[in-house]
């Protein structure tokens, strides 16, 4: 466990680079066109390019990842990244505001239990950015979501 | 002479009650919609156009000089506190504005260095645009692809050079970041190009919620590590005004870098498309070659200046294509010009002379808008810092609504969101593991440009690499390139013979 979690903090960023590297100058050699000799440079040309030299400079960080230090991160830090997926679905069923408001409380309230009282502010807040910044004076039309259109 | 006459008389104009409110109301407008991540300068200016629909020509003017300009200052609001650029200048500012609001606990101080950073170089870009405005732009013009693409392949080297530790990581994601750009139609003939079916990566990686998501959310995920030290909070204690002040010493510190990047930064915004990115960028480029008391990117003053000078003079310079050629040097510039010429004001080299008016009370406008600005943005900065006081793990989810607000507003989709959840997670594993995240941001924006302009150059030369060194601009710019490549080399050729 500990040597895939060593492999994955090192050596995943540069292998991902060079893949990255590496499909996109393929595709742009063989699929959208490297030269022509009238048409001058093609949409590939670029992109091949670039993509030939992250696949050399990340074999260089490959190398060099063998003496860097080990790092890892705990299960808290995805706790974001899990609440922005949930509030993605929420949007489609509760719509944006009501999936905001439920993350919101659910992580003030109930996750780092704070006050009612920081609840409240926390709530006034962000309803003042969300509502009336965003949704009244830029007219930004969130998500409704089903349950609206049901009702 | 007959310049600063006509000045004056638009100085005039300007200075009525009415005008001043306007200019007023303008500014503040702008700073707070220039703050809001996710709508940046273009949406903000569009947004706020309408708003001059009530006013007579030469007010609505006036208040679309102070919308524009206020929208530069406001940028770096949340750059410095929240860590989330407001716009793409901003990215150099959260280099050394959110650290010396955090790590040092000076968050006045900093917003204080940016506003007066901003405040100087856009002097220095008006005063330049008053007096050399139109010489400036027929030598915009003389930059044609060649030359514009020696430049930025310049930019874009030390990009990775410069920024970060280990240069050789600053490469990966500059390249990395120039490949997400390509996604998306091709920028010279239109045809769809890595889409990979999908229609949404058809219209490419939108650029805001990529950036919300590199810089803002990954700096989220990462707070995470700093929340279990009980309620702690990023800045303890009462912020007050005279708290918030930089010493003398300080501001001795950010003077040189200002003025320096204020005449740089002059310069790239009067080329067509290089714009306020670019500048910010060569701001801080260029200080990384003069001595700072600290080093750059752990909170050092000179940093914070350079970039934020530089980015205003780039939107005054940008001013002198837009008014003498009727050429716009940004989208922001593009929407200014709509509204201008909704006002009967048709730039071009006849402009100056055939409706002074109009063009001089822009110019004074913009001059008011600056000095109002930096008024009114020094003012709030004691109250607009308690965002720091709020504790860490209120923090998280605040920010974390702030970052999907932002991200659906500057799409209109859900796809917008899922660009920063994406790019959120991988800049976080980058600066995880020594990555900095900066030289991909500032790829990401200067790739179309750099590849427009190299494949003109292309087709121009017949496929001959010699073009870059056969005009003397261009050549200018390869040899400064070369030396950026060749420096590091050397130097590490040299310290290993000492060693």
């Amino acid at each position: 466990m500990n040597k895939f979690r060593k492999l994955k903090t090192k050596i995943i960023i540069p292998i991902a680079t060079f893949v990255f590297g590496a499909v996109f100058a393929f595709l742009g050699i063989t699929k959208y066109g490297f030269y022509h000799a009238t048409k001058g440079p093609l949409p590939g040309f670029f992109p091949s390019i670039v993509g030939i030299c992250l696949m050399i400079v990340s074999v260089l960080t490959l190398l060099q990842a063998r003496s860097d230090d080990d790092q890892h991160s705990r299960k808290e830090n995805w706790y974001p990244v899990l609440g922005t997926l949930a509030i993605l679905l929420g949007c489609l069923v509760f719509g944006m505001y009501l999936s905001l408001g439920i993350f919101l409380f659910w992580w003030v309230r109930i996750y780092e239990k704070a006050s009612w009282k920081a609840t409240i502010i926390c709530f006034i807040i962000m309803g003042v950015i969300v509502i009336g910044a965003f949704g009244c004076w830029l007219n930004i039309d969130f998500p409704k979501g089903l349950l609206f259109s049901w009702m | 002479m007959h310049n600063l006459i006509l000045l004056g008389n638009g100085l005039l104009n300007v200075l009525s009650i009415q005008n001043l409110l306007v200019t007023g109301l303008g500014a503040i407008l702008g700073l707070m919609v220039g703050a809001m991540p996710g709508i940046g300068s273009l949406a903000g200016v569009a947004l706020l156009l309408p708003l001059t629909y009530k006013f007579n020509p030469t007010t609505a003017i006036i208040m679309l000089g102070a919308l524009y300009y206020s929208n530069m200052y406001g940028g770096s609001f949340s750059a410095i506190l929240l860590n989330i650029p407001g716009d793409s200048p901003a990215v150099m500012t959260t280099l050394d504005g959110y650290p010396m609001a955090t790590v040092k606990k000076r968050p006045g101080q900093a917003l204080y260095t940016s506003n007066l950073s901003s405040f100087i170089g856009g002097f220095i870009g008006i005063a330049i645009l008053i007096f050399m405005g139109p010489a400036l732009a027929e030598f915009g013009l003389k930059f044609g692809p060649v030359e514009m693409t020696a430049l930025l392949l310049v930019a874009m080297t030390s990009i990775g050079w410069l920024v970060g530790d280990n240069p050789t990581k600053g490469v990966v994601l500059t390249l990395a970041g120039i490949l997400v750009a390509t996604v998306g139609m091709d920028t010279l003939t239109g045809s769809p190009r890595y889409d990979f079916g999908n229609v949404f990566l058809l219209g490419g990686i939108p650029f805001i919620p990529f950036v919300i998501g590199t810089v803002g959310f990954a700096q989220v995920m990462k707070l995470i590590d700093e929340k279990d030290v009980g309620t702690k909070t990023v800045v303890e204690g009462k912020m007050s005004l005279k708290g918030s002040l930089l010493s003398r010493h300080e501001l001795r510190r950010l003077l040189p870098p200002a003025i320096r990047s204020g005449f740089m930064g002059t310069f790239v915004g009067v080329l067509p498309g290089a714009g306020a990115t670019t500048g910010s960028f060569l701001g801080y480029a260029m200080q990384k070659g003069f001595k700072s008391e600290e080093p750059l990117g752990t909170g050092a003053i000179e940093g914070i200046a350079a970039c934020e000078a530089a980015n205003n003079a780039a939107a005054a310079g940008s001013f002198a294509p837009l008014l003498a050629l009727g050429i716009p040097g940004s989208g922001t510039g593009a929407v200014l010009l709509g509204g201008l010429m909704m006002w009967g004001l048709n730039p071009g080299p006849l402009l100056f002379s055939s409706q002074p008016e109009f063009c001089w009370s822009l110019i004074a406008s913009l001059m008011l808008a600056n000095l109002l600005t930096l008024a009114i943005a020094l003012g709030i900065i004691p109250w607009i810092t308690r965002i720091l006081s709020v504790p860490i793990k209120l923090m998280i989810p605040c920010i974390t609504i702030v970052c999907i607000v932002g991200s659906y507003s500057s799409t209109n989709s859900l796809y917008g969101v899922i660009v920063m959840l994406i790019s959120g997670v991988v800049g976080y594993l980058c600066e995880k593991n020594g990555y900095t995240t900066a030289p991909m941001l500032l790829s990401f924006v200067l790739a179309p440009l750099l590849e427009s302009n190299m494949r003109k150059s292309f087709i121009i030369s017949h496929g001959s690499i010699s073009i870059f060194f056969t005009e003397p601009i261009a050549c200018c710019f390869m040899i400064v390139l070369l030396a950026i490549i060749a420096t590091p080399i050397i130097r590490g050729i040299l310290s290993g013979k000492k060693r």
